[in-house]
């Protein structure tokens, strides 16, 4: 079965996509050539709780602490998020504003397949990220002496994906029900950064730990995929939101007026 | 194709609030007409031809096109119909050549050798990125996507918009060879000038609501055209044009004449032939005007 959309939107953004993969790969190969240098006169900083949760638990005396902090904790998720986000935004609200939908729906196509099909190709952009991702582990590790085996580092860039799946798709609802650019995106990362924000911050105040739980954060990095490998669980949990919210963009974007 | 109306709608209305959208249409269009949907810009003339496409749900009322549903059948409508939009939007960095094959992907794929036979007809360059091409030129594109099938029915919202007048001389030819083998033209306008040549019927479009359906024929009788005329050394006088049959109004300005006529233009043309006429040049036509006079006048149908 053809899937002319799901191909289009891809190509769209398969160079643009390649270039961020590219440059992830080159940021943690440059964040691995550092170690050597500095993991020893750093060490572990003496940070209160909340901020040291924040930065992945702030341990540079070791490869493993220094990745967590340096890529896992903010700059990994930050680059994966922003990517699925605007292709997402852009491929369903952004085509819908400015008028292309328009023409493609005159099309034999049917609303919910056309966003299952964009859906796919956010998927791809997000799956680019990861690979781009452990391709600069493997080589940052080996560049930094070594110390994470290749299981956890593809644990890391598998849970980064699904975190990169479940932002898009919050995005991908947000188009689907508004149509409006401005508001997926926008809503979409407000979403990740008060995600990240409960994740670090809940677990601190008494009688709100639980929160921590509506946050992809926790089940992106809430078990340390680079020290323990992938946790299914998560994985479930990121998934089965990434379906939820897809199902939702595709009925909601079914029920409505087209805008532009 | 077993079916007599092409186009049917009972009601059909868009509700934008404050007196905005579309209201009560009743409209039929037969197999095998052209049909020119006129009105001015904000009438509602897109907003009927998204309904009738199903990229909005009308408030209340129904279309059927080709006797399908045009809600619970869409999908089918969809494949028999070629659409252009009014605002065509294509993707920027694609070659004519690409969007039309991701267009024609999306049908299951097209004949290209209808495609490359419309672009010569149009005389398109497929191989140029469409963000590189003038609005002309990205229409012949809209064009070529919305024949490229060789649907049953074409809605095609302002057509002509941006077009050379020897593309739009090639469109109207086309029109009429789909016609003849029964396909149905449903495209609008916002002048009569634009769908004289080539429409059956028309209807006007008001302020949301349909206003007149009529035959060109008629519409033409009706509809008061004006003429710029530049004379040579001798003017005729105002008086006598003004007394010819069917004409209305006459302003003069030193050797520039405006006349404005109903009817046939040939009394005028009679009288004027002996002086010198440097040129004559129509203007566009008043819709408003032409729905005027059917209100004053309700038998002149």
């Amino acid at each position: 079965m053809s899937a002319p959309t799901f191909a289009m939107a891809v190509r769209l953004r398969i160079r643009s996509t390649v270039l961020a993969a590219l440059g992830m790969a080159s940021v943690i190969l440059m964040v691995g050539a550092l170690f050597p240098a500095v993991g020893d006169s750093i060490g572990r900083l003496d940070l209160p709780k909340g901020v040291s949760e924040l930065l992945g638990g702030a341990d540079y005396g070791t490869i493993r602490g220094w990745m967590r902090s340096e890529i896992g904790a903010v700059y990994g998720p930050l680059v994966i998020a922003a990517i699925a986000i605007t292709a997402a935004a852009g491929s369903t609200a952004g085509e819908e504003e400015s008028g292309i939908l328009g023409l493609v729906l005159a099309q034999p196509i049917g609303r919910s397949r056309l966003v299952l099909e964009k859906a796919g190709a956010v998927a791809v952009a997000v799956l680019i990220i990861a690979v781009g991702t452990l391709l600069g582990l493997i080589v940052g590790v080996a560049v930094a002496g070594g110390g994470i085996g290749l299981g956890d580092q593809a644990a890391l860039a598998v849970h980064l994906a699904f975190f990169g799946f479940a932002t898009g798709a919050v995005a991908l609802a947000l188009a689907g029900i508004t149509g409006r650019r401005a508001v997926a995106a926008g809503g979409a990362g407000a979403f990740a950064v008060v995600g990240f924000l409960i994740n670090g911050f809940a677990p601190l105040v008494h009688g709100v730990s639980w929160l921590k739980y509506a946050s992809p954060f926790y089940y992106y990095a809430g078990h340390d995929p680079l020290g323990s490998g992938i946790h299914l669980g998560d994985l479930a949990v990121l998934a089965a939101a990434t379906a939820a919210l897809t199902a939702i963009a595709a009925v909601s974007f079914r029920r409505r007026d087209l805008r532009g | 194709m077993s079916y007599a109306v092409a186009i049917r709608t009972r009601g059909l209305t868009k509700d934008y609030g404050e007196g905005h959208g579309l209201f009560d249409l009743d409209l039929e269009v037969q197999r095998g007409e052209i049909f020119g949907f006129l009105g001015p810009n904000g009438a509602g003339k897109s907003t009927t031809m998204r309904l009738l496409l199903d990229l909005i749900v009308p408030t209340r009322g129904s279309a059927t096109l080709m006797e399908l549903d045009s809600r619970a059948q869409s999908l089918e409508i969809r494949r028999r119909v070629g659409f252009l939009p009014g605002d065509l939007e294509l993707y920027p960095r694609l070659t004519g050549e690409a969007m039309l094959d991701y267009l024609g992907e999306l049908r299951g794929g097209i004949d290209p050798r209808v495609r490359d036979s419309l672009a010569e007809r149009f005389d398109a360059d497929l191989r140029r990125p469409v963000r590189e091409l003038s609005t002309g030129n990205r229409q012949k594109l809209g064009l070529i996507q919305a024949f490229m099938h060789e649907p049953e029915l074409l809605i095609l919202d302002e057509p002509i918009a941006g077009l050379d007048p020897l593309v739009q001389q090639s469109f109207h030819a086309l029109l009429q060879e789909l016609a003849e083998q029964g396909r149905t033209v449903f495209l609008s306008s916002h002048t009569l000038s634009e769908v004289e040549r080539v429409a059956h019927r028309v209807a006007i479009l008001r302020e949301g609501r349909l206003a007149v359906v009529d035959s060109l024929d008629n519409l033409r009788d009706i509809a008061v055209r004006r003429l710029d005329i530049e004379f040579g050394r001798s003017t005729p006088a105002a008086d006598e044009l003004r007394a010819l049959p069917g004409v209305r109004e006459v302003i003069v300005n030193g050797r520039h004449v405006v006349v404005a006529f109903e009817g046939s233009a040939d009394p005028l043309v009679k009288a004027i032939a002996n002086h010198e006429v440097r040129s004559i040049r129509s203007r566009d036509d008043d819709l408003e005007e032409i729905f005027l006079r059917y209100y004053r006048d309700p038998d002149q149908t």
